[in-house]
């Protein structure tokens, strides 16, 4: 019985890929959003149902409780990207994309749709970003909540998902002055990891 | 075969059942569908070539442009859902008659349209979802109301006993961390038995039903009251000392003796025996410690005589 998983070339290619998705990611926000945003080194890795959650935490160190938004993308390589940060930290977080709404007292938004606004955006960019390296534009489904205020180890409820094994990849947020951080977390299953190696080897043949 | 296709394409998009319009970067209509103009009532004709907020100035105009720009700078998708926002356009729905709501609700996708890496233009799509929005809205309400059944008591209409153990822990939390003064009591009615054995269970329900209600009308806002089973009560005082809590328990056992309760021509004397107890630094150490410690002083309540009201000391 095989896992799906990357091999050492593959992963090395999707790294890279990454990186270089990270950096247009965030020129494009830092210009929509007229502040410097800094994305942190993804950070790639195969993981089982089981582990998911340990990996998690420790990949993003939170142990409060967390706002999660989630969205669906697919082309043949499907997924979903999940925006997480402190549920103390949500009101920094909308604070990015709040800036002509608070000027503006005929257009009131509510604090749920700036943070599916700025999920949105953040997600929109990072996962179109890669995926336009891999030479797909993926369809995006309408952001949902997860929670507002929830323990970061019920993100992924391990007896309730059909995955086994999923390809992970971190990447986090900081303004230019550090105050906080929000995290982005992808996750494609089996048969996208597949998919995931057909495009990277494709990618590496045209090297 | 290509021709077809397109033609057929564009017939598509002209009969599909939600609305398609496409939007330059300076926010020009390029493209109106069918959806939209019988909703909208303004022809493609009419819009098509001219910004969107000239056929349709009550827009939100910074937040639709701004959501348009996301897509065109970051070439991926933005959505709006009616529970955040119910319309974008103030469109009538099919439900005139039968629907509770103004305007046909929305869940709106800007897509990008893109050619060689470059964004063209955002494809906005508009569907109509009030008849899942009222569906939602209508189990949000049995939701609510469940809710509201789950703390009563169904005999009496007080909270009942799991509802008001979650205040009394709450206030108990709330005591130990900020201090102040709490304190419960406890009552229970006199020989209820007897009133059953003699008048019969109708007339106990009804007993305790009319006793409830003499008592819950004397209760302040911030107190609980609630049922703890069969006939026994307890009252949760908040900010309240000893000394204020046994004038409450004095004043709702008068309320309860001084009346006899009249079912069906019957008048039925009632009296209750009460137990006060308040919560002590260092000494209560749980909220379940000082439903005992009210317990304790309902039964010495009871072994001195009944319709009495004893403080535990």
């Amino acid at each position: 019985m095989s896992e799906p998983a990357l091999n050492e070339d593959q992963r090395d290619a999707l790294q890279e890929v990454a990186n270089m998705a990270m950096g247009q990611a965030a020129t494009r926000l830092s210009k929509l959003l007229g502040t410097f945003i800094e994305l942190s080194v993804p950070r790639v890795k195969v993981v089982g149902v089981a582990e998911a959650s340990e990996t998690l935490r420790a990949m993003t160190g939170i142990t409060e409780t967390v706002t999660a938004v989630r969205q669906g993308f697919r082309s043949d390589i499907k997924g979903e990207a999940i925006v997480l940060c402190r549920s103390g930290s949500v009101g920094q977080l909308c604070a990015l994309v709040n800036d002509p709404y608070t000027k503006s007292t005929y257009e009131t938004t509510t604090q749920t749709e700036l943070i599916f606004d700025v999920a949105t955006v953040l997600m929109g960019a990072c996962v179109s970003c890669i995926f336009d390296c891999l030479g797909r534009a993926p369809i995006f489904s309408p952001p949902g909540m997860l929670g507002m205020c929830m323990p970061l180890g019920d993100v992924f409820q391990p007896a309730t998902l059909a995955w086994k094994t999923a390809l992970l990849l971190e990447v986090n947020f900081a303004l230019e002055d550090h105050s906080f951080r929000a995290h982005l977390v992808m996750l494609m299953a089996e048969e996208s990891i597949l998919h995931m190696n057909e495009a990277l080897d494709a990618l590496l043949s045209r090297l | 075969m290509n021709e077809l296709r397109h033609v057929l394409s564009e017939l598509v998009v002209e009969r599909v059942g939600f609305g398609i319009f496409v939007l330059d970067r300076d926010l020009n209509v390029v493209m109106w569908n069918r959806f939209m103009q019988d909703h909208s009532g303004k022809t493609a004709e009419q819009v098509i070539g001219k910004p969107i907020f000239m056929s349709f100035p009550e827009l939100p105009r910074v937040w639709l442009t701004r959501k348009v720009e996301s897509v065109f700078q970051l070439g991926s998708f933005a959505f709006s859902s009616w529970e955040q926002r119910p319309y974008l356009f103030k469109f009538d729905h099919d439900r005139p008659i039968t629907g509770g709501v103004d305007f046909m609700q929305q869940d709106c996708t800007f897509m990008p349209l893109t050619r060689e890496r470059e964004v063209m233009a955002v494809c906005v799509t508009i569907s109509d979802v009030t008849h899942a929005s009222m569906m939602q809205r209508a189990r949000d309400e049995a939701v609510a109301k469940l809710q509201e059944y789950a703390d009563r008591d169904g005999l009496t209409g007080i909270a009942n006993r799991r509802y008001f153990e979650l205040r009394l822990a709450d206030e108990f939390a709330r005591w130990q961390r900020y201090g102040g003064e709490l304190s419960m009591l406890l009552f229970d009615l006199d020989h209820f038995k007897r009133i059953n054995d003699e008048f019969g269970h109708l007339v106990g329900d009804t007993v305790l039903r009319v006793m409830a209600e003499r008592v819950a009308r004397g209760v302040r806002v911030q107190d609980v009251f609630g049922r703890f089973g069969g006939e026994e009560f307890a009252l949760l005082l908040p900010c309240t000392g000893f000394s204020d809590a046994m004038i409450v328990a004095e004043k709702v056992r008068r309320a309860i003796c001084e009346t006899p309760i009249d079912v069906q021509g019957t008048r039925v004397p009632v009296t209750a025996s009460f137990g006060g107890a308040q919560a002590r630094k260092g000494l209560t150490s749980s909220y379940e410690a000082l439903i005992n410690e009210a317990d304790a002083a309902l039964y010495s309540a009871k072994r001195q005589g009944r319709n009495r009201s004893i403080g535990f000391v």
